[in-house]
């Protein structure tokens, strides 16, 4: 990001003689760049890096009930292998977090699709409707959906109405489902609009070279549109996963007994259980998990996207 | 064991109009008056539980000095613990039998000097030697409020059979699978150990051996329950509904539901009931005039607070004249006697749990939770 910012202010600036300060700049890229960058750079370091650097010096310090022992030591990372648990919890966490991206690509992208080619007028009041749901806040998101999948809830009273069961389906809540159903609809709109901004972007003389040249819609689709979405897709993806792996919210409002995630011990560690090293390590862990997955999924996705725009050129 | 209390009066609608005005009221007088601090050094500041920022509760306070404390409110004890730590200049802190040994040990705790309270002398006798209330030989907490937690069933769902024989094991039980909530916490491990025989001093105090004693019967009721609240509210809409039939509980969902026409029953387990007593501590932390914090717990000592309480909110309170002051019918109604003393001494109260042992309980029952459905 630097580097491009760096590389793009250079481009535009012009020789042209001048003095002092502006002087300054005009000689020297770098400054020119940093001084663009140092809001966001203040920002980052501030919020970013700063927290992060206490939270891997917490995980190699140790907490005996209410005092920390700075003394530096591994216990906290060995103690995540001692207990299968944290590693268990880890992996179901990424599961749940995968199957939420996975399932909130595929309900998006024919949205997306229907945005950016089917709408022709009125494009900005389709991308405020996608959006209202986002007015409110994370947290009655997740409660209109305990709501909807409640015992006396929208679904169960209205199926009970139409006569089909007798009793309120008691599977809909409290479960892993119910988490990733909630965590599904909660962050739609991050992955209906990178995508529908990779179509929109997308040449339409290409797809008519591709009719001319004898595609029918179906293989048009796969060797043209798809690959050449891929960028938003893959970014939709990354909003959704990384986020949500680390979730604790959702999970205890709708997950009951069986929903539990990673997020919520790290929580405990951090509130009741007063263990803010280990909370520290776990966190760390999940970092560390997290970027595997992804650099798994960049690869597997530069892969398939090659292969793709291979068979379409 | 967070109790979100007004949240969840307001959650069932038993908060009118006046009363949230109040409380909005008082939380705009609250933050009108924050800047102010820093010119009026000596006004005190409590920590509260939302929803006891209410002048009833400390009506002598606002006679006297015409002006309420300022508040500032936790949804969880350890959240007003890490901010107190972190420098808040808190005076005054309202924590619970079982949380005050964490503020104890952290050294935040002032001992308070009862000679200065005025209604000390009543308060129930048994109370002021209680452990939590006392530590370590100081009174560490004032007794204010208190009550029960036990288990709140249907009796029209429940078996007939268990209304003869009431337990703690319906929260275990697969009988009712998918049919209880129990509360979210540690408390769970301590009537896990009750079902096991384990004594009632023994459940606060468990031994790494007895944990694991404990352990196979909380990974049975992960299976069984439908959900562990985090706020009463939930559980009671979900017994209101017939989505659950029995539940852990206070006295004022008692009071909530039997007002509703719900046929429930407040059970008194043959292990025993639990009582909660929670109270005021002084807090070393604060900025504020110390004279003002001993009127301010004096306040709350009042019978005429105990009244309000046991009338208006359904708990009990410290002062033994408030239970001949409320109305006897509301006493019947919560199913209190106006004699206190044997109501608590036939309880189990939730003891102080060592820190480094309140710890363990809590990572075992995360353990447990996390394991189930992985």
């Amino acid at each position: 990001m630097a580097n491009k910012a760096i590389a793009a202010s250079a481009a535009r600036a012009a020789p042209r003689p001048a003095s002092g300060v502006s002087a300054f700049f005009l000689k020297h890229e770098w400054a020119r760049g940093y001084t663009l960058l140092s809001p966001t750079l203040g920002v980052m370091i501030i919020a970013m890096c700063v927290p992060v650097f206490m939270l891997t010096a917490h995980s190699f310090w140790t907490q005996n009930y209410l005092t920390i022992d700075k003394t530096f030591t591994f216990a906290n990372y060995v103690q995540f292998w001692e207990k299968e648990i944290y590693f268990k919890l880890l992996v179901k966490s990424i599961k749940i977090s995968a199957i939420v991206t996975f399932t909130t690509v595929v309900l998006a992208y024919p949205m997306a699709y229907f945005m950016a080619f089917k709408v022709k007028k009125n494009k900005l009041v389709w991308l405020i409707l996608i959006t209202v749901p986002f007015w409110t806040s994370f947290l009655l998101r997740v409660f209109a959906w305990k709501i909807i999948l409640g015992f006396n809830g929208v679904i169960n009273s209205g199926l009970i109405s139409l006569g089909l069961i007798q009793e309120p389906l008691e599977f809909l809540l409290y479960n892993p489902t119910a988490v990733i159903i909630t965590l599904a609809h909660a962050w739609a709109a991050f992955v209906i609009l990178p995508i529908y901004v990779s179509l929109e972007k997308i040449d339409r003389s290409l797809l008519e070279a591709a009719t001319d040249l004898g595609d029918g819609p179906v293989s048009r689709f796969l060797r043209v549109t798809l690959p050449l979405s891929m960028p938003g897709v893959i970014a939709a993806c990354l909003f959704v996963f990384i986020p949500t792996v680390g979730d604790y919210v959702t999970p205890k409002l709708v997950g009951g007994t069986e929903g539990i995630m990673i997020g919520n011990i790290i929580q405990s560690q951090f509130g009741k259980a007063n263990n803010w090293p280990l909370g520290s390590a776990l966190s760390i862990y999940m970092v560390f998990g997290i970027t595997l997955c992804v650099l798994g999924f960049l690869l597997v996705a530069r892969l398939i996207t090659k292969g793709g725009s291979l068979k379409a050129s | 064991m967070n109790r979100v209390k007004f949240i969840d009066r307001m959650a069932q609608g038993k908060v009118a109009r006046r009363d949230m005005l109040r409380a909005a009221a008082a939380i705009g007088v609250g933050v009108s008056t924050m800047p102010l601090k820093a010119r009026a050094a000596n006004n005190i500041t409590a920590m509260e539980w939302a929803g006891y920022e209410a002048p009833e509760y400390y009506q002598a306070y606002v006679a006297k000095h015409e002006k309420a404390p300022d508040f500032s409110f936790f949804s969880t004890e350890e959240e007003a613990f890490e901010k107190i730590r972190a420098g808040f200049p808190a005076d005054l802190m309202h924590p619970c039998t079982y949380s005050i040994n964490q503020f104890k040990d952290g050294g935040l705790v002032k001992p308070i000097d009862t000679s200065r309270l005025s209604n000390w002398p009543d308060v129930i006798e048994p109370l002021k030697t209680w452990s939590g209330v006392v530590l370590e030989g100081d009174v560490v907490m004032v007794p204010t409020d208190w009550g029960n937690s036990s288990v709140l069933y249907r009796t029209d769902m429940v078996d007939p059979e268990y209304m003869k024989d009431e337990s703690w094991s319906i929260l275990f039980d697969e009988k009712y699978t998918g049919r209880v909530a129990p509360s979210d916490g540690e408390s769970n491990v301590e009537i896990a150990g009750l079902l096991l025989g384990m004594s009632r001093d023994d459940i606060f105090h468990m031994t790494d051996e007895q944990m694991e004693q404990v352990r196979p019967l909380l990974e049975r009721q992960t299976k069984v329950a439908r959900f562990y609240w985090t706020a009463q509210a939930e559980a009671i809409a979900a017994l209101a509904s017939g989505e659950i039939v029995a539940a852990y509980a206070w006295n004022d969902a008692v009071k909530t539901l039997t007002k509703d026409g719900i046929p429930v029953k407040y059970a008194v387990p043959k292990e025993g009931i639990f009582t909660w007593l929670c109270g005021l501590t002084l807090l070393n932390s604060g900025e504020g005039d110390e004279a003002l914090t001993y009127d301010f717990l004096d306040a709350w000592l009042s019978p005429e607070t105990g009244k309000y309480m046991i009338e208006e909110v359904g708990y009990g309170h410290g002062n033994r004249k408030s239970f001949e002051l409320a109305a006897p019918e509301a006493l019947a109604a919560l199913g209190f006697s106006t004699d206190p003393t044997q109501m608590l001494s036939d309880g189990i109260l939730f003891q102080p749990v060592p820190g480094d042992i309140n710890t363990k309980y809590i990572n075992l029952f995360n353990e447990i939770q996390a394991m189930s459905g992985t």
